[in-house]
Parts: structure tokens; C-alpha cells; sequence
């Protein structure tokens, strides 16, 4: 990926933002000028504020996000090649789906309280679908003609045309769902921890919000977007190196 | 080139097919009989190419020889035994090559040498061996996706013959490749074929592929597909398919099969 255009993007954010700020002088809680928010970014970065608030974060993500990658692959594997399997378990699946995760956080705090256990149920819970569906139209859409060379060059099991041939064909379409749940993961333990912490970029946000700094508001924003892009930007890459056959 | 390592190399297997029905139910429940009571035998050896009208019902025929498809009814011999399931004894070229794009080339006719019989050196040393005879030892680490029509069906042609089999069979190998490459291929086949001498069953659509190629063509009639005629061919090759004699013959199985394509539209 070619950095340039994204560095130009950002200089243009910070120059309108700057000239946002020269024009209509807001209050500096409303909206400070993006030297003092730079100015708070390395304070909070060099007494290590911010370091710990991302960690949280981010253990949060990685574990809910792994516990759904457990569970969806080898599920979505399962339903991709058992139309019998589908049938019973996509009702279920659609019926839950539509409920977005931020709609959980108060029943997650209901059941696990504020502890760790509730924000990584509301990450799993938009991290699971993603990875459920991609791995199961991965697994759908394996071209039958594999199938057929698979059978006849040998794979005379179930198992062995699933480990041979299902299994790496629908690998491509397993690696977008992980990405996208990543994405989508991300935007909810930011909400989650808006609502239900003591620690988390969520909560750098909603503490700054309640003793008025903005600028502290905007320095974990800035965070959550530049960590969520370098991300994404990562898993695109490992999508470039298993995605040769990808739709 | 190690040749040492090879596995004793088969010659090819007679195949009788007696009396092959099958008949497909649609979703609506009507009923559609692919081919009914199609019998014809192969020799040892033998080239043998199909022709028929689209929808005849040859692919349906390679699937049920290849074992991954079930008969209605009828029977399939290979020496003598009935065949129960799909078996590295009777490999396939597929028309879209059906490489597995996550392999490399070499992993690809590596495929169906993966067996505790045989040591991974000598997986290894089979399938370069073959590609060296498709003419491709320098593509062996390349990945599918890199590979023009042609090379990837010469990667096909590779893994089919690397697995031994007494049987190839054929599903339009040369149908999605340009007229060149097809010729290329066409010459290609024949030589390891003349080199390895195993049973073939190719399908086509093209007449002049199957003068080219056979020592037997068997057209096939519209649906429900049987056998509507059959010819000898023992003209040398490689043959001049523009030759008056096979010009002549080309103009009589297109007669045939025009007939057949009126029918399948009447």
C-alpha cells in the first residue's frame, strides 16, 4: 500500500481542522486546536496512560476476537458443507444477527457485571457473525470441480476432501471475515467500554467527556482510528498472501 | 532426471461399460434419463474419443467411469472387476484444468502421490519427472495463478499420468484453449501417450480433435445418450486431419451429429 496518499489525507484533516478552529475560536472544550491535542497525545503517551488504556483495549478485541474465530471456522466449515447442518442452525444464526452488539452491552452488563468477561461477550457477539458467514459461503462456494479432483486424486474420506480441499479453498474467504470481524470488534469494545469500564480507550473517551477535556476525548479517537486503519492495513496484507483464489 | 525411483508403470486396463442407465430427477420431480443402456467396451490401450451433441450426456458418462458419480443402472468393468467408488487407477482431465490454486505446480501433481506407500522423496522425484514431461521442470515452484490456459493443462496432464493410472479420462481437456495451444496440446498428448500407452476415454466436441487423436470414435446420440455409430481409424500419426480421406470422414460424422443436434431442438 502506497503511504503517500494517506499521509496527504491526514495533513488536510489537521489543516481543516486548524482552520476550523482559526475561523469560528470555539471554546477550547468544545473543540481544541490540534497543537494542544498533539500536546496532550505525548502527554498521555510518554507517562504511559495511553499505552495501558490500548493494551486493554486491544486484549479485549484479540481474545473475543480469537474465541469467535474458534468457534465460527470450524462451525461455518461444518454448515458450508452439510446442507442438512445449515438448515437447522441458519435460522438461529439469522434470528440473532440483526441484533447489533451494542444492543447487548446492557444485558451484558446484567450477567457479567463490569468486569472483563462482559465486554469480551459483546465483542464475541460482533466478531462471531462476520467470521460465521464468510467462512460459510467460503466453504459454499468451492468450486465442485475441485471437489471432483479431489475424490478422484485420492481423497477417499469425508475428512480428507474437507482437510484437502474444503478447508484451503474457503481459506480466502475465511481471512476477509477476520479482517471485517476485527473491524468490527473494534467499533464495539469502544462502545462497550464507553458504557462498562475503568480502562480502555472507551473509557479514555467517556472520562475525558465527563471532566470536559476535549482534547482527551479526541486524542483517544485519534487512537482507535489510527490503530483500526494500521489493523486493517496488516490484515489485508495477510489477505494479499492467502487471498490468490479470493472472490 | 530420476527415472530409477519410478513406480513400475502400468499399461493400460480394457474397460466394459453394459448396459449404463442414469437418470437425473429435477427439482420439480420429472424425471430426465441422461443415457440409457450404454454399452460399449474399451480395449487395453486403446484411444478412444466421444463425440456427441451437447447434453448427450458425456460428461454424466466420465463422472459415472471416474466413480463420482452413481449409475441408475448397468455396470463398469476394469479388467474384469466392478468398479465401487473413484480410484487413483482412472484419473481425469478436467476442461477447467481444476488445479488446486492454493498449491504450487508441483504440489498440485504431488496431490495424488500423498500415500504412506510411497516416500515423500520419491512423491517428489514422480511428480518432477512428469512435469518434465509436460515440458514444465521450470514452472515446478511457480503458482497456478501465474500459468497461461495451456501451461495449467499440461500441469493437469502431469498430475493425471503422475498417479500411474491404467485409465485416463478426458472431459474436453482442449475445449477453453485457443486453436495454437490446442494443437500444441493435441500433439503433446499423443506423444505421452504413444510413450505410456494407457486406456483413454476423451470426450470432445470438436470432430476434427477426435480424427486427430482417436483409434476409435464413438458418437453419441442426443438425449437420453447411446452409442449411434462408431469408427475404426488406423491411418499413422500424427495425422493431416485436412487430408481428402479425413476431410471425407469429418463431413460424415458432422452429418450424423447435425441430425442429432435437430433432434435435441425438434
Amino acid at each position: 500500500m502506497k503511504a503517500l496518499p494517506f499521509l496527504a489525507a491526514g495533513i488536510v484533516i489537521v489543516l481543516v481542522w486548524q482552520l476550523l478552529v482559526s475561523i469560528t475560536k470555539p471554546d477550547k472544550a468544545i473543540l481544541p486546536p490540534p497543537l494542544d491535542v498533539a500536546r496532550t497525545f505525548i502527554h498521555l503517551a510518554s507517562d504511559g496512560e495511553l499505552a495501558v488504556h490500548t493494551a486493554y483495549s486491544l486484549a479485549r478485541v484479540f481474545a473475543a476476537w480469537l474465541l469467535s474465530a474458534a468457534i465460527a471456522i470450524p462451525l461455518g466449515l461444518l454448515m458450508g458443507s452439510s446442507r442438512r447442518l445449515d438448515h437447522i442452525i441458519s435460522p438461529f444464526i439469522e434470528l440473532f444477527r440483526p441484533i447489533s452488539p451494542l444492543a447487548w452491552i446492557p444485558m451484558a452488563i446484567l450477567w457479567f457485571g463490569i468486569g472483563e468477561s462482559g465486554k469480551i461477550f459483546v465483542v464475541f457477539i460482533g466478531t462471531f457473525f462476520p467470521i460465521l458467514l464468510s467462512t460459510v459461503v467460503g466453504a459454499k462456494g468451492v468450486d465442485p470441480v475441485l471437489l471432483h479432483a479431489g475424490r478422484i486424486f485420492g481423497c477417499t474420506t469425508r475428512t480428507a476432501l474437507f482437510r484437502r480441499v474444503v478447508v484451503p479453498a474457503a481459506l480466502p474467504s475465511i481471512v476477509v471475515g477476520l479482517r471485517v470481524a476485527f473491524g468490527t470488534g473494534w467499533a464495539a469494545i469502544i462502545a462497550a467500554e464507553l458504557v462498562a469500564a475503568h480502562s480502555g480507550l472507551g473509557y479514555l473517551i467517556a472520562n475525558g467527556m465527563d471532566i470536559l477535556r476535549a482534547d482527551q476525548v479526541l486524542v483517544g479517537m485519534i487512537t482507535i482510528g489510527l490503530l483500526g486503519f494500521l489493523f486493517d492495513t496488516l490484515f489485508r496484507a495477510m489477505q494479499a498472501r492467502f487471498g490468490r483464489s479470493a472472490a | 532426471m530420476t527415472t530409477g525411483t519410478q513406480e513400475k508403470t502400468k499399461s493400460g486396463k480394457p474397460l466394459s461399460i453394459r448396459d449404463l442407465t442414469k437418470v437425473y430427477e429435477t427439482r420439480s420431480g420429472e424425471r430426465v434419463e441422461a443415457m440409457a443402456r450404454l454399452s460399449f467396451d474399451v480395449a487395453a490401450g486403446e484411444f478412444l474419443v466421444v463425440v456427441g451433441p451437447s447434453g448427450c450426456g458425456k460428461s454424466t458418462l466420465l463422472q459415472i467411469l471416474a466413480g463420482i458419480l452413481e449409475p441408475t443402472g448397468g455396470s463398469i468393468h476394469v479388467s474384469g472387476e466392478s468398479i465401487t467408488g473413484p480410484s487413483l487407477d482412472r484419473s481425469m482431465i478436467f476442461q477447467s484444468y481444476a488445479l488446486f490454486p492454493w498449491l504450487s505446480v508441483l504440489e498440485n501433481v504431488e496431490f495424488g502421490l500423498k500415500r504412506k506407500s510411497i516416500s515423500r522423496d520419491e512423491q517428489r522425484s514422480i511428480a518432477l519427472h512428469y512435469l518434465q514431461l509436460v515440458g514444465l521442470s521450470d514452472f515446478a515452484h511457480k503458482s497456478i495463478d501465474e500459468l497461461s490456459g495451456g501451461m495449467k493443462q499440461r500441469v493437469a496432464i502431469a498430475r493425471a499420468f503422475a498417479v500411474n493410472p491404467s485409465i485416463l479420462l478426458m472431459d474436453e481437456p482442449f475445449g477453453a484453449l485457443d486453436a495454437l495451444t490446442r494443437r500444441f496440446l493435441q500433439r503433446e498428448l499423443l506423444r505421452i501417450w504413444q510413450e505410456q500407452q494407457r486406456t483413454v476415454v476423451f470426450i470432445t466436441h470438436s470432430v476434427s480433435e477426435a480424427i486427430y487423436l482417436a483409434d476409435r470414435i464413438l458418437v453419441m446420440s442426443a438425449r437420453p445418450g447411446r452409442i449411434r455409430a462408431e469408427w475404426r481409424l488406423d491411418s499413422p500419426r500424427p495425422r493431416d486431419v485436412t487430408s481428402v480421406e479425413h476431410r471425407q470422414l469429418e463431413t460424415e460424422i458432422y452429418a450424423l451429429l447435425d441430425e442429432e443436434v435437430t433432434r435435441t431442438f425438434a
